[in-house]
């Protein structure tokens, strides 16, 4: 598509989409903040402001070590800049019209990578309290009240659960927040350092919303994925699935979904066909060594599938397609959510995302397990 | 009546297996707790594995999260193979019904001897 302006790859996307209108929910969008850290910095109390200014180093899209910066120069789509040249993201008018209008989107759900990376570990964790309260600010007041389209994943500051549990329950209540947003640490996921959080998400009927922070493996306290270093981008970004299948397997020994059974988890962007693998491997443990952890009362399979839900984006692509779906067929449409990854230069639209599964496996991916799975923000309709 | 003897009763420690031959099956025998008897088939439903010669215990049975509870003491069999456990009283594989089960026999004490009852289909010499 090299070359094509936005629009017209716009309209390409929906011209292949052509079909009954799925009312598409898209659970994956990265949206960066209007003015960059300006636009953050007016949601900070004076002291912090000043704090950051005098540091001169809070500033969001920070760096990547060389080894692991994407080998084209950036991971956003040239091609989906704003038509003033805004970074792609960063400007809701064109994020709506190129995303949501041009692909027949009814809920984009925006995570920010970049309050993600900061509140993980490039800030301080008292740091990470207060731009995660203004990264929620800057969304909330700047972008939702824009689209009833526009559903968010509110950021936590998961250095301090208590705090991240606070922040919860003080702006989880806004009707387009859908799902709290993890920047998971080195801790895995079923450990009790995240009960807080998970407490205060199911108080609130908030899915947790986790993603590839950007951080693993590079950051001292970010998740590890190996003990070994990566050497290069294409290595890293390869292998941070990984992390997906840790925190499956963590979560369910732990027992955590018996300790919170309305607890939800999406995995976005970990893909989501290790799956079969490592369900087939639990279930087998379970038989055999279940009363080490008497409180896994159901099969591994049955918890998996009751509470998590996996993006479809980056989708394997086998040589041939009917593999993808056969395999898609062994695990079942009910877990599989639509994400575009918007606008990242890996990202895939609708249009040309699982195109022929039956319709009743369509329905599902694009819009119903969404729903399941997200608290369904206002003006989207069940 | 296709019947075998295992032997006296007397001669049989409590919870543990005592194999018998009968025709080309291999039969473990067990005293219980309460004085009762078993016999199984020494094969293990998952895997063909001699399974008699595993642990007879109890297990910890589902439990809320971090709470650690006990229950169904000698009347557990461990498959020293993948460890899978079965019901000694129905043979059912634990907490997995509708699995793969124990072929158990009936088991009597009759005047201090410990009796077996195969199947009609089955004889000490072999068939089914």
């Amino acid at each position: 598509m090299g070359g094509i302006m936005a629009s017209e790859a716009a309209n390409l996307n929906l011209k292949v989409e052509a079909r009954p209108k799925l009312g598409i929910i898209d659970c994956d969008v990265h949206p960066f903040p209007i003015d960059d850290a300006a636009s953050i910095m007016r949601y900070l109390p004076k002291p912090w402001q000043e704090r950051f200014l005098r540091k001169g180093s809070f500033l969001t899209n920070a760096g990547a070590p060389t080894r692991y910066t994407n080998p084209n120069g950036t991971v956003v789509r040239a091609d989906a800049r704003s038509p003033a040249g805004k970074i792609a993201g960063s400007d809701p008018h064109y994020l709506i019209a190129d995303l949501i209008e041009g692909n027949g989107i009814d809920a984009a759900l925006l995570n920010c990578l970049d309050s993600a990376k900061l509140c993980t570990t490039q800030a301080g964790p008292d740091e990470s309290i207060v731009l995660a309260q203004a990264y929620n600010e800057h969304f909330v007041q700047e972008w939702l009240p824009l689209s009833r389209h526009l559903a968010y994943a509110m950021m936590v500051p998961s250095q301090d659960p208590l705090a991240a549990a606070a922040e919860i329950r003080r702006i989880g209540s806004h009707p387009q927040i859908a799902a709290v947003h993890l920047p998971l640490l080195s801790a895995l996921m079923g450990n009790r350092y995240y009960w807080p959080i998970y407490e205060a998400a199911q108080e609130a009927d908030l899915p947790l919303f986790v993603h590839v922070t950007g951080l693993e493996n590079i950051a001292h306290g970010a998740s590890a994925v190996t003990n070994g270093s990566f050497e290069s981008y294409v290595e890293r970004y390869s292998a941070v699935a990984v992390l997906g299948e840790l925190s499956v397997n963590s979560l369910i020994w732990s027992g955590t979904f018996e300790r919170f059974p309305k607890l939800r988890v999406i995995f976005a962007e970990f893909g989501f066909l290790w799956m079969l693998p490592l369900l087939m491997r639990l279930d087998r443990a379970w038989r055999g060594l279940r009363h080490e952890v008497p409180w896994v009362r159901r099969t591994p399979t049955e918890t998996a599938m009751s509470h998590c839900f996996f993006t479809t984006q980056p989708i394997e692509e086998p040589n041939d397609p009917r593999d993808l779906e056969r395999l898609i067929g062994m695990l079942g449409y009910d877990n599989l959510c639509f994400s575009s990854d918007y606008p990242h230069w890996d990202n895939d639209m609708p249009g040309a995302t699982l195109q022929s599964l039956p319709e009743e496996a369509r329905r599902k991916v694009f819009r119903d397990n969404a729903l399941k799975a997200l608290r369904r923000p206002a003006g989207i309709r069940a | 009546m296709n019947r075998i003897s295992a032997g006296s009763a007397d001669d049989f420690e409590t919870g543990r297996f005592r194999i018998i031959q009968a025709g080309s099956r291999e039969i473990g025998v067990l005293r219980m707790a309460d004085g009762s008897f078993r016999a199984v088939r020494n094969r293990c439903p998952h895997r063909g594995v001699p399974i008699c010669r595993g642990i007879v215990g109890g297990t910890w049975p589902p439990s809320p999260p971090g709470e650690l509870q006990f229950s169904h003491e000698g009347r557990v069999l461990l498959c020293p193979w993948h460890a899978f456990e079965y019901d000694l009283d129905t043979g059912q594989e634990m907490f997995r019904p509708g699995a793969p089960r124990l072929r158990m026999y009936p088991a009597e004490v009759i005047d201090g001897e410990v009796w077996i009852t195969l199947r009609q289909t089955e004889t000490v010499n072999g068939g089914t």
